[in-house]
């Protein structure tokens, strides 16, 4: 059976378990009216979507075909219950559900400090580059008008 | 100069992050600002901080390491003072609640434990408990995988099934590690967890309390655990309600 290590989050800084951690930072904690806080906008992408399993017609097709592909005759030999035999079922399978669950939830929160970033820069090189997105753009529509007119 | 604080402790903690490297690049030394009893781990405050990655992975391993030799207080991250006089103000005004929550927490760690179906196993087992599911799978994988309408109504019931168990799976991870724990903290709502809580778990019984982990993992084979700890206790240094995040000023607004 996949176990998945209690990450020793103790001084080591490691970044595995900084995605399980990090909400806790980000939505725990003291908080002290006196004291300002940094502003989460963007963050909030964190806090959606409670449910796993949410029910919607896409979802019954993509189970209804999961049923279908799964291996009966493994299930009926594994049964559910006895740790060893699901445990070999699922020692690939465990392992791919954890990553993509935990790279999934590290995207957003990549994405959400990614565009919390980008504002910031954006508004540092307002003054300077203000024209430039504006001149890309402006090219963009002309190449299409061009193309329009092919 | 504005003051990052990363979090509270006793004046007479064994062994406070004086010197270490805080949030910000390049890093802020970390700093102890004391009044009374009490000792406010702090630095100075990066002009327009934001919630980065590095600030706070620097954040954490801060409180971790605080955390190590004696009881913290955990500050959410971002929490900036005007200055240090600010910091000894708070401590001085508020002195007897944190005696007494760092009394509370002496010897405590958060452990936070977060579960997931794995797919295929929570579908052999859903299979093992509804015959009804399991003939309605056969039946539409003779004809092919079924017509719409039977695939639609086969994939309700898994998903009704499934939901049924996410939640009954949630009530028992609490159930079966409640007991080894002193506090329990449903931790905050996030993206697709079968449930996500929190434990605040006496040093001298952690290990009981992982053994309990393994005994859910061994009564559960399609549930997948990540545990996380020990951590500074950021889910039980205060009883009452948390702000929202919205309610709160920008730090670069000084």
């Amino acid at each position: 059976m996949t176990v998945v290590p209690a990450a020793q989050t103790g001084g080591g800084g490691g970044t595995s378990g900084l995605y399980d951690v990090l909400e806790l930072v980000l939505d725990r904690g003291l908080v002290i009216d006196a004291f300002v806080r940094v502003s989460l906008v963007g963050i909030e992408i964190l806090k959606i979507d409670v449910r796993v399993v949410v029910a919607s017609v896409d979802t019954y097709l993509r189970f209804a075909e999961a049923c279908n592909r799964l291996d009966l005759e493994a299930g009926k030999k594994a049964r559910p219950g006895l740790p060893e035999m699901v445990g070999e079922i699922t020692e690939s399978g465990a392992r791919q559900k954890t990553k993509g669950a935990l790279s999934g939830a590290a995207q957003t929160v990549q994405d959400a400090i990614g565009s919390v970033r980008e504002k910031a820069e954006q508004a540092a090189a307002d003054g300077a580059r203000a024209r430039r997105p504006e001149g890309t753009r402006r090219a963009k529509a002309e190449e299409k008008r061009e193309e329009e007119q092919e | 100069m504005s003051t990052y604080v990363y979090g509270i402790a006793r004046r007479a903690h064994r062994s406070l992050p004086d010197g270490m490297e805080g949030i910000g690049d390049p890093p802020r030394p970390v700093r102890i600002v004391a009044e009374g009893e009490l000792a406010a781990i702090v630095s100075e405050a990066p002009e327009g901080l934001r919630p980065k990655r590095s600030d706070l992975l620097a954040h954490q391993r801060v409180l971790s390491e605080a955390g190590a030799a004696g009881p913290v207080l955990p500050m959410r991250f971002g929490s900036i003072a005007p200055d240090d006089e600010a910091v000894r103000h708070v401590l001085q005004e508020r002195a007897g609640h944190y005696v007494e929550r760092l009394r509370t927490l002496e010897g405590k760690v958060e452990y936070n434990v977060k579960a997931v179906h794995n797919e295929e196993a929570v579908l052999h087992r859903v299979m093992a408990e509804n015959p009804e599911i399991r003939a309605m799978t056969e039946s539409n994988r003779k004809a092919g995988g079924g017509s719409y309408e039977d695939r639609l109504r086969l994939g309700e019931m898994v998903v009704a099934a499934l939901q049924t168990r996410e939640a009954a799976d949630a009530v028992e991870l609490q159930h079966t590690l409640e007991p080894v724990a002193d506090a329990v903290s449903v931790g905050p709502e996030s993206t697709g967890w079968v449930a996500n809580v929190s434990f605040l778990v006496n040093q001298d019984s952690a290990e009981q309390f992982l053994a309990a982990v393994e005994e859910v993992r061994k009564s559960h084979p399609y549930l997948e655990l990540r545990v996380n700890g020990p951590l500074p206790p950021y889910s039980f240094v205060e009883p009452g309600p948390s702000e929202p995040a919205e309610a709160t000023a920008s730090a670069s607004a000084e």
